[in-house]
């Protein structure tokens, strides 16, 4: 691992192959690319950190990561043409002139997939600690402090739920801008209850992986994520029957890859991603051999029957809509069941979720009102009322001297339906009393086997 | 005997054919010895051997190792106990020679050997730890196996085409308690490690290791693994075969076996490699076993910049057994004998029997749901972290603050420590309402599994509500009945009117 080891026939590290050439004259013009397409991205020296931090003079330039946020253009790092920021981000962060996936942040990444208006974030404060006290060439607590100023994260992930088509998702996406998506206590932490949640709920996870292993100022610790979220994974995929799809973006290596990464029931990667589990140099320092150009790469994992898929950003919401259709179609689907209970914590927003509901409840009344219940401020009507205004409706109980309809008579909703002019006022009168969504979580209970739904849930 | 009966009439209905048949068949005159079939992985210089030396060689994989030539490696803090050493025995072997009575001057020189000894090895730094977890005569799986059971049968492959060295797995019987055996295997010279790669397994190890694991599952075998590697394989077919999803198949699955697993770290435990079958309901730590997420070099190398530094990595990660244990990753530290298990491993296989029973008996009375919940609670709980948003990690700070403030309450009453805060808990509350409406209306892609009963909800909401809807039931009978006004609603949740 000397970084002026003798360089490996054919390759020194730090160096892209024989170079693909945009001259300064053609920056503004043709799109075409000289020079081999096939150069693998880990040779890029954005990419490589040590090769870059033995060479610093040669290096410099490239050698932090291009900040795509700032400033109006980039370059690709593959092939070097300029590109315009405000293209890029239309066209989903690819080169239009080698179509190599450049890395988006984790916010893009969202919007990218999550409809607009329905993303849901989770657990936003939790924040890193230093269990080891760890300093090598600086204080893990300043290199916490620097990555959080720098990225506005509390840590490597962004964990949360949202709407992908219509779909109710759980997302985890990693940022490889937060110390190279190194996986800490808190990533694995996020992700675990990421996972639980959507156990508990029954939706699919879908988690965006990108890293450069376990973060080793954490120790331990970090080796230990690997399990943790692998065991809550095993509750999810082979307790619950619950769909859990990776997505493999550029860079993913060590820790990620030996757990969640490659345990998705589906695989998908980006082209040309490099996926792997040592890092190339170490294998080559140990097989003294020199490795094909395209080693680690998605379609090397896809020939070698690692991948499901490789599948283009801009193809990939859509790829995600259909592979998850499929599995809501599934005609022998069973519904899981969760072997023991991991109870969740009472977290920041749990009191105040409580007194919302008990306010709601003792406003909503307790059973006293004979009118059909008028929903309060928050949406999110209780149980009992809900079910006291249906039997009210329904059942017509000569008992309610409240109700606006004033008719004793029982009510036929069929009836009712086929009334044009009777219909809006009673719609009007259902939209008080909420009684579509009734009918609604009437559904939803029949669905489910077990008993009532309570209103409080620690949540 | 109805057998035997229905054999032979069997044997007698198809004895004139096989006669008739036995006659037309042309059959040589010598009788030809067929080769006798040694198994695969017999050494290629002992093909000529048949027979009660070819079980020799076979048998000789396990007996003391041949060529003890330049076998005993002694570390640098352990020179001065060496010298020490050799001074008694010169002077045993001057006194002898001479005739001469030297038995209070040895017997001073022993004790300040056990003295020196003691001193050194109850202060191992870290590096010093390292070193003896690395020691090339530290007893390997197969020593520990082979002392620790009463029988043992190795088993192989992984039953899709290649088996690994690397990794041992066998069953054996401790004090008539059959166990499911797993654990890396390094080698005691040169050779054998050779062979056995250094204790780095290849996907096919871990594959195999998942295989046994699952057959110990349907057989109801409690596992016993011994942790011994530098970590996974690093190679070019290792990658190919897919080394990071053997690992993370590993990791997963062993969260779903039914039977207790008990995992002792005999040497040095590698990140992923070790972790892939270290996945316990118990893990055990000898005393200077280590375990690191990476190795300190390529700690070194890679946050330091250069291997030189690979000293100041060892301390700064905090790999040895006391430390870990105070981290509550590993759970109990086998005791060695005094100067390392390397230098007397006969001593040393008794502690790790004892410990292994020790823990396998609180295991023995549990039920298997409780297995799980254990070895899954025992890894729910590790990892640091805060929950606050603390702005560049400085978390002393802000909890002595968040202690200090009287802080404000949320529209509805929850305490928060600033206006934000509250503005904040607000908001997320709000998005957690916006969201349950939302999958309300995607319920049709969501597949709710049934929950144990304590989870989600706690059972004294469940009487809690039960008696609130007896009591409206009342009240609404009354209500038909009387067609009064209703009953004062309470103004607490509780049931003041329970006998009613």
């Amino acid at each position: 691992m000397v970084p002026q080891a003798k360089p490996v026939v054919g390759r020194v590290p730090g160096r892209s192959g024989a170079p693909c050439v945009v001259a300064a004259g053609e920056a503004n013009g043709s799109p075409i690319v000289t020079g081999p397409i096939s150069v693998n991205p880990s040779m890029s020296p954005a990419l490589d950190p040590v090769a870059a931090a033995a060479s610093p003079a040669e290096a410099g330039k490239s050698a932090k990561a291009v900040d795509r946020s700032k400033g109006l253009w980039t370059r690709c790092d593959k092939c070097g043409t300029i590109l315009y920021i405000k293209h890029l981000k239309e066209h989903h962060h690819i080169c239009f002139g080698c179509n190599y996936h450049l890395k988006m942040s984790s916010m893009e990444r969202i919007n990218h997939l999550i409809d607009a208006g329905t993303w849901r974030p989770l657990d936003e404060t939790l924040s890193p600690v230093d269990p080891l006290e760890f300093s090598d060439l600086k204080l893990y607590t300043d290199r916490i402090k620097e990555a959080q100023e720098k990225t506005g994260l509390q840590d490597g992930v962004r964990t949360g739920t949202g709407l992908l088509h219509g779909i109710p998702v759980a997302l985890g996406v990693m940022d490889f801008t937060y110390m190279g998506g190194s996986m800490g206590s808190v990533v694995g932490e996020k992700l675990t209850r990421l996972i639980e949640y959507a156990t508990q709920e029954g939706m699919p996870v879908i988690i965006v992986c990108t890293s450069g292993g376990a973060r080793m100022q954490e120790g331990i610790f970090s080796l230990m994520q690997m399990a943790k979220i692998s065991a809550a994974l095993h509750v999810h995929q082979n307790c619950a029957n619950l769909l859990y799809i990776a997505i493999l973006t550029s860079p993913t290596t060590g820790g990620v890859t030996a757990s969640f990464g490659m345990l998705g029931d589906v695989i998908i990667a980006e082209p040309q991603a490099i996926i792997g589990f040592a890092g190339r140099r170490v294998i080559e320092q140990t097989l003294q051999e020199q490795l094909p150009d395209d080693f680690q790469t998605a379609e090397y994992l896809l020939e070698h029957g690692l991948l499901d898929l490789v599948v283009p950003r801009s193809f990939l919401k859509g790829a995600l809509y259909e592979i998850i259709d499929f599995y809501r179609a599934a005609p022998y689907k069973k519904r899981g069941m969760i072997p023991f209970g991991v109870q969740h914590g009472t977290f920041l927003t749990t009191e105040e979720k409580v007194r919302r509901r008990w306010a709601q409840w003792s406003r909503g009344g307790n059973g006293n009102s004979k009118d059909l219940a008028v929903a309060g401020d928050s949406s999110a009507v209780s149980y009992r009322e809900l079910v006291s205004s249906y039997r009210t409706l329904v059942a017509g109980d000569a008992a309610s001297s409240g109700s606006s309809r004033g008719a004793a008579a029982p009510l036929d909703l069929q009836e009712l339906l086929a009334d044009p002019e009777a219909l809006p006022s009673a719609m009007e009168l259902a939209k008080q009393s909420k009684i579509e969504w009734m009918a609604r979580t009437e559904e939803l209970l029949a669905a489910q086997q077990d008993k009532m739904q309570y209103v409080f849930r620690m949540k | 005997m109805q057998v035997l009966k229905s054999k032979t009439l069997v044997s007698d209905a198809a004895a004139a054919p096989r006669a008739a048949r036995r006659a037309t068949v042309a059959r040589p005159s010598v009788k030809v010895q067929a080769a006798p079939r040694l198994p695969p992985d017999t050494p290629k210089d002992r093909e000529g051997v048949v027979g009660r030396e070819w079980l020799g060689t076979i048998l000789s994989r396990f007996g003391p190792v041949k060529d003890k030539a330049q076998n005993t490696t002694t570390l640098e803090f352990e020179k001065p106990l060496l010298e020490l050493d050799k001074r008694i025995k010169e002077v045993r072997k001057v006194a002898e020679e001479n005739g001469v009575d030297v038995s209070a001057s040895i017997a001073e020189l022993e004790g300040r050997a056990k003295q020196l000894r003691k001193e050194t090895y109850s202060r191992l730094t870290p590096v010093q730890r390292l070193q003896v977890a690395r020691h090339p005569n530290r007893p390997t799986c197969l020593d520990i196996i082979l002392n620790i059971t009463d029988k043992f049968v190795e088993l192989h492959g992984d039953r899709a085409g290649l088996d690994d060295p690397a990794i041992v797995c066998g069953i054996g019987s401790i004090n008539g308690t059959p166990f499911m055996m797993i654990g890396h295997q390094k080698g005691r010279n040169t050779k054998e490690n050779i062979r056995r790669n250094f204790g780095m397994p290849q996907p096919n190890g871990y594959r195999k290791a998942l295989r046994f694991m699952r057959h110990a599952d349907k057989f109801g075998l409690p596992i016993i693994t011994f942790v011994d590697t530098p970590g996974a394989y690093a190679g070019k077919t290792a990658e190919e075969l897919g080394q990071g999803e053997a690992i993370a198949v590993n990791l997963r699955e062993m969260f779903g076996l039914r039977v207790p697993i008990i995992s002792v770290v005999i040497g040095e435990g590698g990140s992923g490699g070790a972790l892939a079958i270290g996945c316990a309901n118990r893990n055990l730590i000898m005393e200077n076993a280590v375990y690191y997420v990476a190795s300190p070099e390529a700690c070194a190398a890679i946050l330091w910049k250069s291997r030189s530094a690979a000293g100041e990595a060892t301390e700064a990660l905090r790999i040895t057994s006391a430390e870990l244990v105070k981290f509550g990753v590993m759970d109990h530290i086998v005791p060695e004998p005094l100067g390392g298990a390397h230098s007397d491993p006969i001593a040393a296989f008794p502690m790790i029997k004892e410990s292994i029973l020790n823990v396998y008996s609180e295991y023995a009375v549990m039920s298997e749901e409780e297995i799980k919940l254990d070895r899954y609670a025992k890894f729910r709980k590790l990892g640091q972290f805060q929950e606050f948003v603390v702005k560049g990690g400085d978390w002393r700070t802000a909890l002595a603050e968040r202690a200090a403030t009287a802080g404000t309450t949320t529209k509805t009453g929850a305490w928060a420590a600033t206006e934000a805060e509250a503005r904040y808990i607000e908001q997320l509350v709000d998005a957690d309402e916006k969201w349950e409406k939302l999958m309300a209306e995607g319920a049709e892609w969501l597949n709710k599994p049934v929950q144990p009963p304590g989870l989600g909800r706690t059972g004294i909401m469940d009487v809690a509500v039960s008696m609130v809807e007896a009591r409206r039931r009342k009240q609404q009978q009354a209500g038909q009945v009387h067609k009064s006004a209703p009953a004062p609603a309470s103004s607490n949740g509780t049931v003041v009117n329970a006998a009613a």
